[in-house]
């Protein structure tokens, strides 16, 4: 199953008319799903919006009632593709993923979906994973909108509006044949409140009463049709939209006293404004504010007719925008310029052209503003005040604090199997290196961190066979890839594998096999699926994934001819196959998949049957590492090529001694990589294992008894 | 305008796995219990696995009126912060480097131990940072301050750090709820409730006693012998400088231990000839580093002596300490061993060791020999071995290994005694360079080469820049792959 159960939260999901729902902002947008009538539901996991996939996932007896269908698409370019549905039939779909990487990953199907125009309503909510705690690179989804034609809704952070505007989009996608994203941010996604929930509406079409099958030739992408499509879009879709939006006020006015100012901002920002705002004595807690602001909830199209209304009666109005480059602030000085409206609008101008606007970028930004444009407001903090609030300490304790505050990169859990492949790879690269690795996305890019520092590049998901394709005739090495699962079955079977095939290519594909989605938090994948639908990741020791869809025979069927299956826990074996890979005469694609069980969730499926077979008094053995304090020197090699969280330091306790000693705490889960490493590597003697046995058998205490009286003989 | 009201901010960080959510969790119902609304977030993204993680939580109380929905903030401001609480004291300066604790308004709470970073852990010698300076600025910048250690205060409660935190919270008064609220909000998560009310009382008490604690991490020795109750070394180390007294008596109780009285003698005379040359500079410094240096390189762990700390009878006392386990449990302990040839021969003696290290026939067959181990100490045949090999210390001096690392430390203390006469601000540079020599196998082989060079380096050069070997020291200790050291060495060539 996933990381995280949402198997109790969703029983809110059946709420009815006028309960008070509290939750978080994705059970909320899932809820306004069921409340607007949708008829299909799909996407791809990734932060910030995995939860959503994990909720729909776990309410599939709610959806089940309901008629709606769930799919856990293959990739993003599987769910965008999903929403066809919608083309000929007034059936709501939606489909979720993180952006701007799956509207990449999408584009192809969105595309076409807002050529030829839809009738039901389709959503595709993206979790715009921009500023603090993003994984990715930064963009922003806006120029996909523009130049597909798609509009972009981007609500006010509060679960009221959040599912309102869930219907409204639907509305809207109708009312003007286009699909809408739905933008959350990673704040607003996770955010917490309460709303009034309406009853659910089962969608009108599904299994439950099926439409009747219908051709409208004029909606394929198809030459002419493709002409009048993009006609259409400005002739008719736009106005329509536009029209949608004004009558149905999806944009916000909140008036205020001082008439000749105003503020344009997203609906995602809004609450950060009325912050600012706030503590500048200009709003209350409540969002009543002294400055004028246009909050557009739809950030893409703009109504023009709105814009101009609330710019042409004041002189200065200030664009909050976030990120690059900046859509918004040119279109609406063209607006006014047309118009000969002298309204002078601040924008870029004063805040950050990149990055994100957090609470303390646009308090700042807003206290330029003002400053600028109303000489006589008297604000309760200056510029110099807030920029001070924001580096409160002096120049020389602020070097000290910086020397004493150590980074914390995103690094591998205790006991994981992608640990001892990446401990086996760097000796061999100490052996037969330096090399080039291309990387891949999954919890193995942590491997391009300390302490392993392997990978040159990362290009996208299931891209690192991909990636090396160039690179591989200029390389004194064959060239080595790395991909997870979930990358193999999202995209890198076909650009990746079948392509090298095709194409003779003579390097080595490490697929780590772990048996699902880890770095989105445990989703399915198709090489590990139970019969319940939610996946428990491999379990070695039984092989029910033979009904699962096997990496191996994928491989197989596209050409692949040197395979071998290793167990990334055996770092001896491991270290021979990468040696025999790099360096076989065969020619070909040399692929190595490295299998081992997500540790954590072994913890979650074996401590349960541990403790009860410790409480039913059957024998357990409990195994954990230790090193030992009295031989370690503190060189720290052992740490060099782990990084296990359990493996850490601790002061020394050889008085004569300077250096920490390494340590293993509690959280050790007894993989055994420090110890196979300490005999692969030939570091120290100072790792054991140590076995407790519980409700020892008779034997055990007679041998035990033999063993401890001798020796205590001996000593 | 002014607000109304105004809401109570929070921030807490925490590390992935800590609890922050349960933590988030209990305080949204606490608020909610006392009528208050809570809005929280977080940034979960890739620091899900080891990384930093930051809640935040505004409260507000509910008001019972017309379009009264508050509009709070998603993201914590430097300046807008009434609360700080931290699982870990880094993360608390954290905190203070982002600007959210302010003199005038910041309630910090944190835990004063220490989870240490991968870049503190993979250092070549010492990494790690300085707690204290982080608990001064703390101290400086908060305008309350409560930091005491949770995560020992967690596990003597057999609980989690989350718990202390919310005690230390409750018990700071910093917010208007009752401490019955918070445990009411405990009592009703319904897991393991017992545990998380102990070590939430503890949080409790702790914050009301307004605790302000240093992290000490825990020393101590557990060589048994008293140096000071034998004549023979109790005069001369009497004579030694008081800065260098009680490393010396540790020295002498780990050389006895290692081998003998005599050779612990061996010891006190080299020191002795150390500190003649010494002019006092900083306190002694060089003798209190040759005195610190040579005992542990004369203690250098060869075989029989890894062979004697592995049946040292303490030890499985505190390897049951470690792991929890009660005495009444069956416990064995399996060592990872993996000799070389190399080792193999370093405890023969030294004239057959050579030999056969140097001979084809006699490596291939000691290589069939070596390779991984793994041994189980508690049963007898190993016991055995284990005995047998640590008694050949008493062949010590006779061995291949023995020699080697004798000559080594010859060399050393040659090149110290040279410089001293020099420039004792070299000699002290040299000195430390004995720091160097630790680890075992191919560690062990660079960190001696690297030493050596720089010892050769400063007798061919006969340098009087103290600069010159403290470079080639950091440029050892900066890597493990050779590279610093060697372009420091061509560079300084």
């Amino acid at each position: 199953m996933a990381e995280r159960s949402f198997k109790q939260e969703v029983q809110k999901l059946r709420a009815g008319d006028g309960e008070v729902f509290t939750g978080e902002g994705i059970l909320a947008i899932t809820k306004g799903l069921l409340q607007s009538g949708v008829a299909y539901v799909g996407g791809y996991q990734g932060s910030p919006i995995s939860h959503l996939m994990d909720v729909l996932n776990d309410a599939q007896d709610i959806l089940g009632e309901l008629g709606v269908h769930f799919e856990a698409n293959g990739s993003e370019a599987t769910a965008a593709a999903m929403l066809s549905a919608s083309v000929n039939y007034p059936l709501r779909g939606a489909v979720t993923w993180k952006s701007t990487v799956g509207t990449n990953v999408a584009s192809d199907a969105l595309s076409n979906l807002a050529s030829s125009g839809v009738t039901g309503g389709s959503l595709v909510i993206v979790g715009e994973d921009y500023g603090e705690g993003s994984s990715i690179m930064q963009e922003r989804t806006y120029a996909f909108a523009m130049k597909a034609q798609m509009w972009l809704v981007d609500p006010r952070p509060n679960l009221p509006s959040i599912v309102d505007m869930i219907d409204k989009s639907f509305q809207l996608s109708e009312a003007s044949n286009t699909p809408v994203f739905y933008m959350m941010r990673i704040r607003g996604c996770h955010v917490t409140g309460e709303f009034v929930a309406k009853d659910n509406v089962a969608p009108e079409f599904s299994a439950l009463n099926p439409v009747s099958p219908q051709r409208e030739p004029e909606k394929i992408i198809l030459p002419p049709n493709v002409y009048r499509q993009e006609q259409e879009k400005i002739a008719d879709r736009w106005p329509a939209a536009i029209e949608f939006i004004k009558n149905n006020k999806l944009n916000e006015w909140f008036d205020g006293k001082y008439k000749n100012l105003g503020i344009i901002t997203c609906g995602g920002t809004y609450n950060t404004v009325i912050r600012a705002l706030e503590r500048q004595g200009l709003a209350d807690c409540y969002g009543n504010t002294d400055v004028p602001i246009y909050v557009l909830n739809v950030a893409y199209p703009l109504v023009p007719d709105e814009v101009i209304d609330f710019c042409k009666s004041k002189q200065h109005v200030l664009l909050l925008e976030e990120g690059q480059p900046a859509y918004i602030e040119p279109e609406i000085n063209t607006l006014l310029r047309q118009r000969d409206i002298q309204t002078k609008i601040y924008g870029k101008n004063l805040l950050p052209r990149a990055g994100e606007y957090t609470g303390h970028v646009i308090l700042q930004g807003l206290t330029q503003f003002l400053s600028a444009a109303d000489h006589s407001l008297d604000l309760p903090m200056s510029l110099e005040a807030i920029d001070a609030l924001g580096a409160p300490l002096k120049d020389d304790e602020f070097e000290l604090l910086l020397k004493n505050v150590p980074p914390r990169p995103s690094g591998l859990c205790t006991g994981c199997p992608e640990r001892p492949l990446f401990s086996a790879l760097k000796q061999v690269q100490d052996e037969l290196g330096p090399f080039h690795i291309s990387s891949d996305i999954g919890c193995h890019s942590f491997a391009t961190l300390a302490p392993f520092n392997l990978g040159n590049t990362i290009m996208g998901y299931g891209l690192s066979l991909a990636s090396s394709s160039g690179v591989r005739s200029a390389l004194p090495h064959k060239s080595i890839s790395i991909m997870g699962d979930g990358g193999f079955w999202h995209n890198g079977l076909a650009t990746g594998v079948a392509s090298a095939v095709f194409n003779k290519h003579d390097g080595v594909l490490i697929i780590i096999n772990n048996g699902y989605s880890a770095a989105t938090g445990g989703q399915d994948i198709p090489s590990m699926m139970n019969a319940n639908l939610i996946a428990t990741t491999m379990d070695v020791d039984k092989l029910e994934r033979e009904q699962s869809q096997s990496i191996e025979n994928a491989c197989r069927g596209t050409g692949v001819e040197w395979l071998r299956t290793i167990s990334t826990y055996d770092i001896e074996s491991m270290k021979q196959t990468l040696r025999d890979a790099l360096t076989t005469k065969d020619s070909g694609l040399k692929v190595i998949i490295a299998e081992g069980e997500c540790m954590l969730n072994k913890q979650r499926r074996v401590k349960p049957l541990m403790k009860k077979a410790i409480n039913d008094g059957q024998r357990t053995v409990k195994a954990r590492f230790y090193v030992d304090s009295q031989t370690c020197t503190g060189d720290h090699a052992c740490i060099r090529i782990s990084g296990c969280p359990s493996l850490t330091i601790k002061d020394n306790p050889d008085p004569l001694r300077e250096d920490p000693v390494s340590y293993v705490d509690n959280s050790c889960v007894g993989c055994g990589v420090c110890g196979s490493n300490a005999h692969a590597a030939v570091l120290c003697p100072s790792f054991s294992r140590v076995d407790v046995i519980h409700n020892p058998s008779a034997f055990d205490k007679l041998m035990w008894n033999v063993r401890q009286t001798v020796i205590g003989w001996l000593s | 305008m002014s607000s109304p009201l105004k809401s109570i901010n929070i921030v807490a960080a925490a590390l992935g796995g800590q609890g922050g959510a349960v933590f988030t969790n209990w305080l949204i119902d606490v608020a909610e219990a006392n009528g208050w609304r809570a809005q929280t977030t977080s940034l979960a993204g890739v620091a899900q696995r080891t990384g930093a993680t930051i809640y935040y939580i505004e409260l507000i109380p509910r008001v019972d009126a017309p379009s009264a929905d508050p509009v709070l903030s998603l993201f914590p401001s430097p300046g807008d912060i009434d609360i700080a609480i931290c699982s870990e004291i880094a993360e608390a300066g954290r905190m203070l480097q982002r600007g959210f604790i302010s003199r005038d308004k910041t309630a910090l709470i944190t835990s004063s131990n220490r989870v240490y970073s991968i870049t503190e852990k993979i250092d070549l010698a010492d990494g790690t940072i300085e707690p204290a300076v982080l608990l001064d600025l703390c101290k400086a910048y908060a305008k309350d301050l409560v930091a005491f250690d949770m995560q020992s205060v967690a596990d003597e409660h057999k609980s989690v750090i989350s718990s202390v935190m919310l005690g230390a919270l409750a018990g700071s008064a910093s917010l208007p709820f009752s401490k019955q609220s918070f445990v009411d909000a405990i009592t009703a998560s319904g897991k393991g409730v017992d545990a998380s009310l102990a070590a939430f009382n503890a949080g409790f008490e702790n914050a009301q006693a307004g605790d302000v604690q240093i992290f000490e991490p825990q020393t101590g020795s557990s060589v048994p012998l008293a140096a000071l109750d034998d004549n023979r070394f109790a005069d001369p180390i009497a004579r030694l400088p008081a800065s260098v007294r009680d490393i010396a008596v540790h020295g002498v109780n780990k050389l006895c231990d290692y081998q003998d009285a005599e050779y612990a003698k061996d010891y006190i005379d080299q020191l002795q000839s150390i500190c003649e040359l010494d002019d006092g500079t900083n306190d002694h410094e060089l003798t209190e580093l040759t005195a610190r240096y040579l005992a542990l390189w004369m203690s250098f762990e060869d075989v029989p002596r890894v062979a004697q700390l592995k049946l040292r009878e303490s030890r499985m006392d505190d390897i049951r300490e470690e792991v929890g386990a009660d005495p009444a449990n069956i416990m064995y302990v399996t060592e990872y061993f993996k000799p070389r040839p190399e080792e193999m021969c370093a405890i023969m003696p030294a004239r057959i060791g050579a030999k056969v290290l140097a001979s084809k026939a006699g490596y291939k067959l000691l290589s069939a020999f070596s390779g991984g181990k793994k041994l189980r100490t508690n049963t007898i045949s190993i016991h055995l071995a284990l005995k047998l090999l640590s008694a050949l210390r008493r062949f010590r001096r006779g061995s291949l290994g023995y020699q080697h690392e004798r000559a080594m430390i010859n060399s050393w203390l040659d090149a110290i005694k040279s410089a001293a006469k020099r420039d004792v601000n070299v000699a002290i540079e040299i000195a430390k360079c004995g720091r160097l020599v630790k680890g075992y196998g191919a560690t062990r082989h660079r960190t001696s080469e690297q030493t050596q060079q720089i010892i050769d380096h400063a007798n061919r050069t006969q340098t009087g820049n103290p600069g010159d070997i403290s470079t080639l020291l950091a440029a050892a200790l900066a890597d493990d792959s050779n590279t610093a050291f060697s372009k420091a060495m061509t560079s300084l060539a």
